[in-house]
């Protein structure tokens, strides 16, 4: 008997012009580990809002057609009510912290389903300890790596000890050992698992079943073996692929070099590799959670100063944070663009339409879809025709076919500048990088 | 300490020097709270504390010129329409200074809780009040949430070689870190319904008993109130 059943479900968030999902109908059975895919924007959010209830409760909207979860229509009950029967981890880990403390945060979901008190301590730390989180245990939410704040959301979910489990792109920000050692746990659970990623590969291969979503429509629902058929077929990029390397130009003359520089956070100093970074070449930058990587390319674009060693920059340097579409100033896109090029609108329209967002100039940044504001950031800063060009996680919640593309955009304007790229993602820094430099993790904290 | 006695000598010092007429009872408060804010960590507090002794500073140079008693003159300006002659006396200052230390003692105890209260214990002491304690925490916590954002948009623009000097360009990033404010509490409500919050017969996560300290320091609160309003 299925667990979850989706009947011709149509869902539209208010006063949009077209359905998030249309005529979706799909069974997920207990203990099968679903994997979710499609491109930005192709429903697969709403879909696993729509199996927490989530949609239309919370959001409001037009929906027609039936989600029962575990024997209860969702229509007729509230999320609040399906807590613990399912557990859902959001995409933004940063939007789901209740708490300051990790503890109390993983403990949150267990007092208000009615754990008796003297489980809920130790419920947290087991769900700590299943993400290999349990070091966490006594730090501030505020304190942690994107990466650990993303593992403290899963583990959140997990205590809640759901049969279904709904992960929304819970390796976006892992590296890839911390997301094989979740892929283990999600397959090793025993509760049905929905997950959605955009870095397929891992889950591809531990999943029983593939369901593709296009335009808010099910494309494919297949169990694994046809469903990679089906892929190979029709979106090859979400697959394994050979990486195409293009030779680029370089003339070997240096634009930044950091030797021996360290950065203090307050009383915590994380030192950093050399590295020099040439133009022509692109850079990737792998490691660990909390390796030091984001301090590296904040050293290498001046944005930090060093506490020790050298950073020589010559010219000029851009850097785009993680998450750019949460930064967005302007009421229009163009000027956002422009705002780094002192609102010339002509290089804001040509850096626009670079990323494929031409015709974008007069949207509302904060009414693009992610992967949209996702491409908007990356305008705003090739717009400023940067000698170093550092991007921090740029492939965060961007499809795989979309990877491709800002690979080969990233490829394409490589001769102009240096480009270093951080990034957990192997695959796409196999697809964009002359070279790749792993940072290993710091065996002990330094102390000022 | 725990955090609801901690809570309540804050709340208690604040309210006193709000009752109290004695200047040098509300700058000891102050100077007393002020050493308590150098507990935080310097990356955090300086926000509160150049917000709050700024402001004290502002309302002590302007108040005098405003008001309009005392016999000592110290200085006497030109004639400002609507406003009329500007001038300082002994008595302006003295009423400006104390009234300055109260809003520095009542800015620097609310920087002690958001700087050095545990939240987290403070919500889960709310009991049945969880619901409005909460949003309380959450409330409170969104003074260091924008800061972080602040500097969230602040780097990302200098990434851009955009420099953001001065009112005018710190006041571009109202309207953003307003809207940013409002799509966080949104997804972050969702995430809590999808939690269970609001579900009939939550629990609570035990938490340490107070100690003697902790009782003192009520008892400390509630007679510093009692003094403020008699005595002090």
């Amino acid at each position: 008997m299925a667990l979850a059943r989706v009947e011709r479900l149509t869902y539209s968030y208010p006063g949009a012009a077209r359905p998030a999902l249309a005529d979706v109908s799909l069974e997920i059975h207990p203990g099968e580990l679903v994997c979710l895919l499609g491109s930005s924007g192709s429903g697969k959010s709403t879909l696993l809002r729509a199996l927490a209830g989530l949609v239309p409760h919370f959001h409001g909207g037009s929906f027609s057609g039936r989600v029962e979860v575990a024997g209860r229509e969702t229509r007729s009950v509230k999320p609040s009510d399906l807590a613990g029967s399912i557990a859902i981890a959001f995409q933004d880990p940063e939007d789901q912290v209740v708490f300051t403390g990790v503890e109390h945060e993983v403990a949150f979901g267990l007092e208000n389903l009615g754990v008796p008190p003297a489980e809920i301590h130790e419920r947290a730390v087991e769900a700590l300890e299943r993400l290999g989180a349990s070091q966490l245990a006594g730090r501030r939410t505020q304190d942690l790596s994107a990466g650990e704040l993303q593992r403290v959301c899963v583990a959140s979910a997990l205590a809640l000890r759901p049969s279904l489990l709904l992960l929304d792109e819970p390796t976006s920000q892992l590296d890839p050992e911390a997301a094989e050692g979740l892929l283990d746990l999600l397959t090793a659970l025993g509760c049905a698992v929905v997950l959605s990623e955009q870095r397929p590969a891992l889950p591809l291969e531990r999943c029983d079943r593939i369901v593709f979503l296009e335009e808010g429509r099910v494309a494919v629902d297949a169990p694994q073996a046809e469903g990679l058929s089906w892929l190979a077929a029709n979106h090859p990029a979400f697959l394994a692929h050979e990486s195409v390397q293009v030779e680029a130009e370089v003339d070997g003359n240096p634009v930044c070099s950091v030797q021996g520089a360290s950065h203090a956070y307050g009383d915590r100093v994380v030192v950093v590799p050399d590295i020099e970074l040439r133009r022509g070449e692109v850079v990737a930058l792998t490691g660990a959670n909390g390796s030091g990587k984001t301090t590296l390319a904040k050293l290498a674009t001046g944005l930090l100063g060093p506490a020790a060693g050298r950073v020589d920059l010559r010219g000029r340097a851009s850097y785009l944070s993680q998450d750019p579409g949460r930064y967005v100033v302007a009421e229009r896109a163009d000027e956002e663009v422009g705002l780094g090029v002192d609102g010339d609108l002509d290089r804001a329209h040509r850096a626009l339409r670079i990323v494929g967002l031409a015709g974008y100039g007069d949207r509302h940044p904060r009414d693009l879809s992610s992967g949209e504001r996702e491409r908007l950031g990356l305008a705003s800063v090739l717009v400023t025709e940067p000698d170093l060009l550092v991007l921090d996680e740029p492939t965060r919640g961007v499809d795989p076919e979309r990877k491709l593309e800002l690979a080969a955009l990233l490829r394409s304007q490589a001769a102009d500048r240096a480009t270093l790229v951080v990034t957990h993602d192997l695959v796409f820094a196999a697809d964009v990088a002359d070279r790749v430099v792993s940072i290993e993790p710091l065996r002990e904290p330094v102390r000022a | 300490m725990s955090p609801v006695p901690a809570a309540l000598v804050l709340a208690a010092l604040a309210a006193t020097a709000l009752l109290a007429d004695r200047t040098i009872t509300v700058a000891v408060i102050a100077a007393g709270l002020l050493a308590v804010c150098t507990r935080a960590p310097r990356g955090r507090r300086w926000p509160y504390l150049l917000g709050t002794l700024t402001g004290a500073a502002l309302l002590f140079v302007f108040s005098p010129l405003f008001a309009r008693y005392g016999g000592i003159v110290y200085w006497e300006g030109p004639t400002v329409p609507v406003i009329g002659k500007l001038d300082v006396t002994s008595e302006e200052l003295s009423y400006a200074l104390f009234q300055s230390l109260r809003f520095a003692a009542v800015g620097l105890a609310f920087a002690a809780y958001a700087l050095l209260i545990d939240h987290d214990r403070l919500l889960m002491a709310g009991g049945q009040l969880r619901r409005s304690v909460l949003a309380i925490a959450l409330a409170t916590r969104l003074v260091p949430t924008l800061e972080r954002d602040a500097a969230g948009y602040v780097e990302a623009l200098r990434g851009r070689g955009v420099v953001v000097e001065g009112v005018r360009g710190r006041a571009r990033l109202l309207s953003p870190l307003v809207a940013g404010s409002l799509e966080r509490s949104l997804n972050l409500a969702e995430s809590m319904e999808a939690r269970g919050f609001g579900r009939p017969g939550r629990t609570r996560a035990p938490s340490p008993p107070w100690t003697s300290w902790d009782r003192v320091a009520i008892a400390g609160a509630v007679l510093a109130v009692i003094g403020g309003l008699l005595w002090l």
